[in-house]
């Protein structure tokens, strides 16, 4: 017995829009499962990781610390996958913008003035852009995949960041430990409710979402980003080059991922530390497909994800679930919302064995 | 003697569309029966269901007076079934010999198989070398090789899909000689075809469909194109109207020694066109598919860049090395061959899709954002003038059948009104009403002033459009000359070039 997968005649918009609901409905269905059959309390793992964060009030502001980050990285994200350009090295670009943020945070150390955090943002947005120009390069001139460039680039940046932390930027106060300084009064991003630790960061996210959304629903450069992935025959039909959609796509999702890591290190990190990667530019690629590349799904992406990290954080503590569950969620996510996709996209036919020779 | 095939209220549905209802019609043996209708009539289907490669909801297939089904193809070729599809399934790096006995049922030796092809090849005058590479023959000889390949199961009944659609006219000739000769020795040829001439040239008796339902069984010999054409689309056809002695105005676009870069490795560039097409001009380039049309269209419309400013001008504006925004600015619009995925964007509504290209002539663009409001405006008005048939401007491209893509895709370039037009199969696959229209707009725009270029293979449509014609052939164009001068030999032996020549004699 044969399958073969059809495509549908028009997928079903309501379908295309529930599969990310259903995902998470099965991820929490299979996932009790699995944890009851190796021996956890699989009903109160799916409690505390999806439930928990939201019905505690307390835990609100950890969502939106950690979404905020999320959601900036997945904007860009799915500007650069509707352009079919599939920037894998969001996590590098972030760390890259953390770096240069960490540059002027440092440059500035003991000195005072409101024009310093904006400088650390525009660096870590430079920083990220230019990080994401290497992939962009290379896949323009020498087509070479940016798939492998833009992920093998991450684990230099990683690299990066042992290297200063341990010599040229190690906090000379650190009593060894490989870190920077603490950053100056004017170099940490101000919280926006006193008493929380709600940082500025969380509604910049939120704005950042909200111009994607309107430039990428009504300007050409949405529209050349939207024609380029779907069709780009068509395209160069219609006057938008490839390579410059290419050097876009990338320069934008590296600068996003760059802003987010200059609020990070700026905001919840307060310095460079070894342990600033982590892994927020891969789960955004989780969170721009949850968010079906639409920068406003984006936002609920972003929130759900963060749910899970918040949740896999208390679940480690009240049921003893290893942090390494919160990663096993996340991947069935996405799992379950590409399988959905396709069957979207396409239905599956039996198919009666045939001789081979139907042919046209 | 029972009648070779016969059908019998054969019905197949689809969702959706009911393509086959209650066809009944029969063969006799020797017989040359034409299967006529518009795309979308039902022919294929109801060819696959005799060929088995899609059963019948209902009805009867009776085979020399046996009831029979056909599970499979193989099957099919066992009762004595052979097809020649429109579309080829040869592999170009192999030989003529290889791709025959890759094809064959049974296993046999390759000598035995060799001294086979060459007794069917010189019976039917079907000559080609076994031991040539399919790569390197033109599209008539590798329809040779299927031929071939279906007459070595001795066919009691040989389906031909559309044959004659990639042929030069004395391919066609040669085509016909042979069908002819196969009827005369008693096999049934089962004839897929819209070329009305050519069913009262070859065939014995027509079978029209429309809409999936069998309109007439006829003689064609006793009836007129025109009436065949009229029954075949159901309503009355209508002319072109051509002003006649229409004088043309001064040179518009003026193309000189335009050559492109060979790019893939079965890929015709251009090589040195010159031509001049002039305000209200219509000039048509025929040529057999793959001589380089399409590198010719793309570096018209800018799609291939060139180096030389001046191998291309509008009005003694050299535009050689514009891309495809500034040329669309300066008055030149194109509609390549491929719709979906090059002229039109599948996923996107018809409303984006007029922002493909419509984008900077229309203003459909204010300070970096898209006005949608101007888009829809614009894509309703083709729907309506062009007699789209989509639910609106927000249908998607990709919902839209072959015929009414094509009209929206034509209209969204005419409606443009642009000073040179540049298009590739305007009717490829549409039906004879949709094509009369969008003949007619063609002709209407010419009319206004504008200078186009209509790129095809099918030689009707150029004689009946154009003013001036020229060949492609290898990617070289013949020198450009009203159409009244040319005889359809002169045009065949054009488009077979030296290639062709040689071979004929």
């Amino acid at each position: 017995m044969q399958f073969r997968l059809e495509k549908r005649r028009e997928p079903s918009k309501a379908m295309l829009y529930a599969t990310p609901v259903v995902a998470v409905l099965l991820t929490m269905v299979v996932g009790a499962i699995i944890f009851s059959l190796i021996g956890f309390d699989g009903i109160g793992a799916v409690r505390e990781i999806f439930f928990t964060p939201l019905t505690n009030a307390y835990k609100w502001q950890d969502l939106g610390v950690k979404a905020a980050p999320l959601i900036i990285i997945g904007v860009g994200l799915s500007i650069a996958y509707r352009a079919n350009v599939w920037n894998i090295g969001a996590e590098g670009q972030y760390v890259m913008g953390g770096l240069a943020a960490t540059w002027i945070a440092l440059l500035t150390y003991g000195m005072s003035g409101w024009w310093i955090l904006p400088l650390m943002v525009v660096a870590g947005i430079a920083g990220g852009a230019l990080y994401a120009s290497i992939p962009a390069l290379l896949r323009t001139r020498l087509n070479v995949n940016e798939i492998l460039t833009s992920l093998m680039l991450t684990y230099v940046s990683v690299q990066l960041i042992y290297y200063l932390v341990r010599a040229p930027w190690k906090d000379p106060m650190g009593m060894g430990f490989p870190q920077t300084r603490r950053f100056s009064a004017d170099a940490l991003l101000p919280n926006i409710f006193p008493g929380t630790i709600v940082h500025a960061g969380v509604p910049i996210a939120i704005v950042v979402a909200l111009v994607a959304w309107f430039v990428m629903s009504r300007s050409v450069f949405g529209y050349q980003m939207k024609v380029v992935g779907a069709a780009p025959h068509a395209a160069r039909y219609g006057g938008f080059s490839e390579n410059k959609t290419i050097w876009l796509a990338l320069l934008v999702s590296g600068a996003l991922a760059g802003l987010a890591g200059a609020l990070e290190v700026s905001g919840p990190f307060q310095r460079m530390v070894p342990g600033f990667p982590t892994n927020y530019g891969f789960t955004a690629i989780i969170v721009a497909f949850l968010g079906r590349l639409n920068p406003l799904g984006v936002i609920f992406g972003g929130i759900v994800i963060a749910i899970t990290f918040v949740g896999g954080e208390v679940a480690q503590t009240s049921i003893g679930l290893s942090n390494a569950a919160t990663g096993v969620f996340q991947a069935m996510m996405l799992f379950f919302l590409l399988a959905g996709d396709i069957l979207v996209r396409y239905r599956i036919r039996r198919v009666v064995p045939q001789t081979a020779e139907a042919r046209s | 003697m029972p009648n070779r095939l016969e059908l019998t209220g054969i019905t197949k549905q689809f969702p959706g569309v009911l393509a086959n209802d209650g066809v009944s019609f029969a063969v006799k043996p020797g017989e040359i029966h034409a299967l006529l209708g518009e795309n979308g009539a039902g022919k294929s289907t109801l060819v696959k269901m005799i060929y088995g490669i899609m059963q019948p909801d209902a009805g009867e297939i009776r085979w020399n007076g046996q009831s029979v089904t056909v599970p499979n193809p193989k099957a099919a070729r066992r009762l004595g079934i052979g097809m020649v599809f429109q579309h080829f399934s040869l592999f170009d790096a192999l030989t003529v010999l290889e791709n025959i006995a890759l094809g064959m049922d049974a296993k046999i030796p390759s000598r035995a198989l060799e001294s086979r092809i060459r007794e069917v090849m010189q019976t039917y005058g079907l000559l080609l070398d076994p031991h040539r590479t399919v790569a390197t023959l033109s599209v008539g000889e590798r329809q040779r090789i299927e031929i071939v390949r279906a007459l070595l199961l001795d066919p009691q009944l040989l389906i031909m899909d559309e044959p004659t659609s990639v042929l030069t006219p004395q391919e066609v000739d040669q085509l016909f000689t042979v069908l002819r000769k196969l009827a005369a020795e008693g096999c049934s040829i089962l004839y897929i075809s819209h070329k009305l001439h050519e069913i009262k040239a070859l065939c014995d008796t027509a079978t029209i469909l429309r809409g999936g339902k069998l309109v007439d069984t006829c003689d064609p010999k006793q009836e007129t194109s025109r009436s065949m054409a009229e029954k075949m689309i159901g309503t009355g056809l209508r002319d072109i109207v051509k002003a006649e002695g229409r004088t043309f105005g001064p040179p518009k676009l003026v193309v000189n020694r335009l050559r492109t870069q060979k790019t893939g490795h079965f890929d015709v560039p251009v090589d040195g066109a010159s031509f001049t097409v002039r305000a209200g001009e219509i000039l048509g380039i025929a040529g057999v598919a793959g001589n380089g049309q399409n590198a010719l269209l793309d570096a018209l419309s800018g799609e291939i860049l060139g180096d030389d400013r001046e191998a291309i001008t509008i009005d003694g504006l050299g535009i050689g090395t514009m891309n495809t925004t500034e040329r669309r600015k300066r008055g030149l619009c194109a509609v390549p061959e491929e719709r979906n995925g090059h002229a039109a964007v599948g996923d996107f509504s018809l409303s984006d899709n007029s922002v493909l290209t419509a984008r900077d002539r229309l203003g459909m663009v204010v300070m970096g954002l898209i006005n949608s409001g101007a888009a829809k405006t614009y894509t309703g008005k083709v729907i309506a003038d062009f007699a789209v048939k989509a639910l609106g401007p927000a249908s998607t491209a990709g919902s839209l059948s072959g015929g009414n893509l094509q009209k929206y895709i034509m209209g969204r370039e005419i409606l443009q009104k642009p000073s040179v037009l540049v298009v590739s199969q305007p009717t490829w696959g549409v039906d004879a009403g949709a094509a009369a229209a969008i003949h007619q707009a063609l002709v209407d725009l010419a009319s206004a002033g504008s200078a186009i270029v209509v790129i095809s293979q099918d030689l009707d449509e150029l004689r009946a459009l154009s003013d001036t014609l020229a060949v492609i052939n290898m990617g070289r164009l013949s020198q450009a000359r009203p159409v009244k001068d040319f005889s359809v030999e002169e045009i065949g032996l054009l488009m077979g070039g030296v290639h062709g020549a040689t071979e004929a004699a």
